[in-house]
């Protein structure tokens, strides 16, 4: 307990740690808050520099990019109704309203404060569930991975998309990119098409950066000539009244966004949106009615996503499988840092669970630093015209694929990433499933063999060995669901039938 | 979130790509092992690229069914010139950017890209760029060390140079 206390506390008192945590925090909610540009954009450049790092600096950086980014997103959502992130969508529910009332900075106080909660509620609850995660994590037989692995991809696919077969388009193509190279177990060769710089597979940080950084900032093209706005913000600090008013439900929200945070596919955004729907539901009588600027409003999906960080991590470390396309780039640089997150991680590195863990808190304490000193100084910042930002942003692109490996190729895999990620984003792609894809396709390929292996090349004795085990059965049964609850068929039967009740109240 | 009812310009042939794409990788996937066993190292891939070829059809055959959404063009709204150059002006970047070095190559892409976007004059663009520049230079390759192509700028001797110069400075 004091050795886990000790780790805990490493970056709290090192300088230079301290220091990159607070970095971290600051460009993640700089970039967060910049509307278009995503956390993932933010984590998958900055965090190719790290590379050539120690662990403990490059851990501390990317902590807090991600949890400075799920926060600045909420920024633009109050400000300007543009949410900076899918995890603010919510936000903007409330937050517009109020900042229409004059309250922006009221509002985003409350806001940072809020997420400041929710943030060290999931914290919290990472701390205390990922140990027991972990050892019941150690009971997974290989199927139980490869269905778990499924799962998450198809929950990414089909939640944030606008259809099924494109996610599940998307996230076999990630699951193709990462099969390329040398097979792991028997060293043949794969998609190689003969060409040895190919063994080694696709450098996952081109397809990373391609994918987030340069085609998200080819889509802001399309928009360049959009002068910034002026953003304007009055008193900041929320009063202990208006913060003890919401504190009963941003701890019941902050659940919520753990819970959603931790399953495996799943993150801030769909939390965000569930918890204010609770929100609607428990909040009897509002001040203002929600959607008119009612503070509940802002508060439920604030906290929530938040909370998901925390929760999120408890998959990522005790499971090695992520949460959504952050944390599967956030797994990549894990591997390449020499980790392998999973529930070993726990058993044979503690000391890196604690460190990360005690770097969350960290960063969620800066957030809240930054997020209330430094509204004004973030506001100028964001109106940084982007005929400017986006080139700066392309360079950082091409520095960071190149800076891994100090090969040229990478950056030419990664343009090649960009425009197809371009393309795939201007027709209806989701670009999350794809990374999650590569950062599973050897999870699954080789739990998928193992399992097949053990069951003697028998389909039938594995599915056998499916149904009869209540874990692998329940998640199966999840994985049937999620798919065939997104076919046609099934939303079509639903339309049907709230077409019916529809007239059935009519009559 | 519901499926749009109208198609954008190019998306049938990007549909048509992805198919074509995922049969050529399917053949490849076939090509490794073919169906020698379900635990080779072909069975993955070929599951996958399956996987894909099962969705990029239907995904086809939706898109060739929908109507065109009639305003728009290719060229104007999906890849006009603003991105068609930005694009190739990275191409030109990664290609010069190991024979002239990281200097050269960042200062005259950040001036150009710039000076085309914004439209301000060629003194303002290398202004603001060589400013970017310089903070870019001193957060990445002095703080976070990260190594880029000298090219034709002696930044070894440089950096060795103003290291000295701060050395024998700060010597009594």
């Amino acid at each position: 307990m004091i050795e886990a206390l000790q780790y805990l506390t490493i970056a709290w008192f090192d300088p230079k740690l301290l220091g990159l945590v607070a970095l971290g925090t600051f460009a993640g909610i700089y970039v967060g808050a910049i509307p278009g540009l995503s956390v993932t954009m933010a984590v998958s450049i900055l965090i190719s520099f790290t590379f050539a790092w120690e662990v403990y600096p490059a851990l501390c950086l990317m902590v807090g990019i991600y949890m400075g980014g799920v926060y600045g997103g909420s920024r633009t959502a109050i400000l300007l109704n543009i949410p900076g992130a899918p995890s603010a969508i919510a936000t903007a529910l409330d937050g517009y309203p109020l900042a229409q009332k004059g309250q922006a900075g009221e509002a985003i106080g409350l806001s940072t404060v809020m997420s400041f909660v929710g943030g060290f509620i999931g914290i919290g609850v990472l701390a205390f569930a990922a140990p027991f995660v972990s050892e019941f994590a150690l009971t997974f037989q290989p199927r139980d991975y490869m269905l778990l692995a499924i799962l998450g991809i198809l929950l990414v696919g089909s939640l944030s998309g606008e259809s099924l077969l494109k996610g599940i388009f998307a996230g076999s193509l990630g699951l193709l990119i990462g099969a390329v190279g040398l097979d792991p177990l028997t060293a043949q060769e794969r998609f190689t098409f003969g060409v040895v710089e190919l063994w080694g597979g696709i450098s996952f940080i081109a397809v990373m950066i391609g994918l987030f950084g340069v085609s998200e900032a080819l889509t802001q093209l399309h928009h360049v000539d959009k002068a910034a706005i002026k953003q304007t913000v009055g008193r900041i600090v929320p009063s202990w009244g208006a913060i003890r008013k919401v504190l009963p439900l941003s701890v019941q929200t902050s659940s919520i966004g753990v819970i959603i945070g931790a399953l495996p596919g799943t993150g801030g955004d769909i939390a965000a949106l569930m918890a204010y729907d609770h929100a609607k539901r428990v909040t009897k009588a509002p001040e203002v009615p929600f959607g008119e600027g009612a503070q509940e409003g802002l508060v439920a999906p604030e906290t929530a996503n938040n909370a998901a960080v925390g929760g999120a991590f408890i998959p990522m470390l005790t499971l090695g499988i992520p949460g959504d396309a952050v944390t599967a780039i956030i797994i990549g640089a894990l591997f390449i840092h020499g980790l392998n997150p999973g529930p070993m991680l726990m058993i044979e590195q503690p000391q890196m669970f604690w460190f990360i863990t005690g770097a969350l808190m960290l960063a969620n304490v800066f957030m809240l630093i930054f997020g209330l000193t430094g509204i004004r100084l973030l506001t100028r910042i964001v109106e940084m015209p982007r005929t400017v930002l986006i080139p700066l942003i392309l360079l950082l692109s091409i520095v960071g694929a190149y800076a891994v490996n100090n090969a040229i190729t990478d950056v030419y895999w990664m343009l090649l990433f960009g425009a197809f990620g371009y393309l795939l984003k201007t027709y209806g792609y989701q670009l999350g499933p794809v990374i999650l894809g590569v950062i599973l396709s050897r999870l699954i390929d080789e739990n998928w063999r193992r399992a097949i292996i053990s069951d003697q090349e028998s389909l039938g004795l594995l599915l056998r060995g499916i149904v009869t085990s209540p874990l692998s059965l329940v998640l199966l049964l999840a994985v049937l669901f999620v798919f065939f609850s997104q076919t046609p068929v099934w939303t079509g039967w639903r339309a049907r039938r709230a077409a019916l009740r529809a007239s059935g109240d009519g009559i | 979130m519901p499926e749009p009812t109208k198609k954008k310009p190019g998306e049938t042939a990007f549909a048509l790509f992805l198919v074509g794409l995922s049969g050529f990788l399917l053949w490849q996937a076939w090509g490794i092992a073919g169906f020698e066993a379900l635990s080779s190292p072909g069975a993955f891939p070929m599951a996958v690229t399956f996987t894909m070829l099962l969705s990029s059809g239907p995904i086809l055959f939706r898109t060739l069914r929908v109507a065109d959404r009639a305003p728009l063009r290719f060229f104007t709204d999906i890849a006009p010139p603003v991105i068609l150059i930005m694009f190739a002006m990275m191409l030109g970047y990664a290609f010069l950017l190991k024979p002239l070095g990281f200097l050269p190559t960042s200062l005259a892409f950040l001036t150009l890209s710039i000076l085309g976007l914004r439209r301000r004059g060629l003194a303002w663009s290398f202004g603001v760029s060589l400013v970017s520049l310089a903070l870019v230079y001193l957060v990445f390759r002095i703080v976070f060390t990260v190594l880029m192509p000298q090219g034709i700028v002696p930044e070894g001797e440089i950096l060795a140079w103003l290291g000295g110069l701060f050395s024998s400075g700060g010597a009594p």
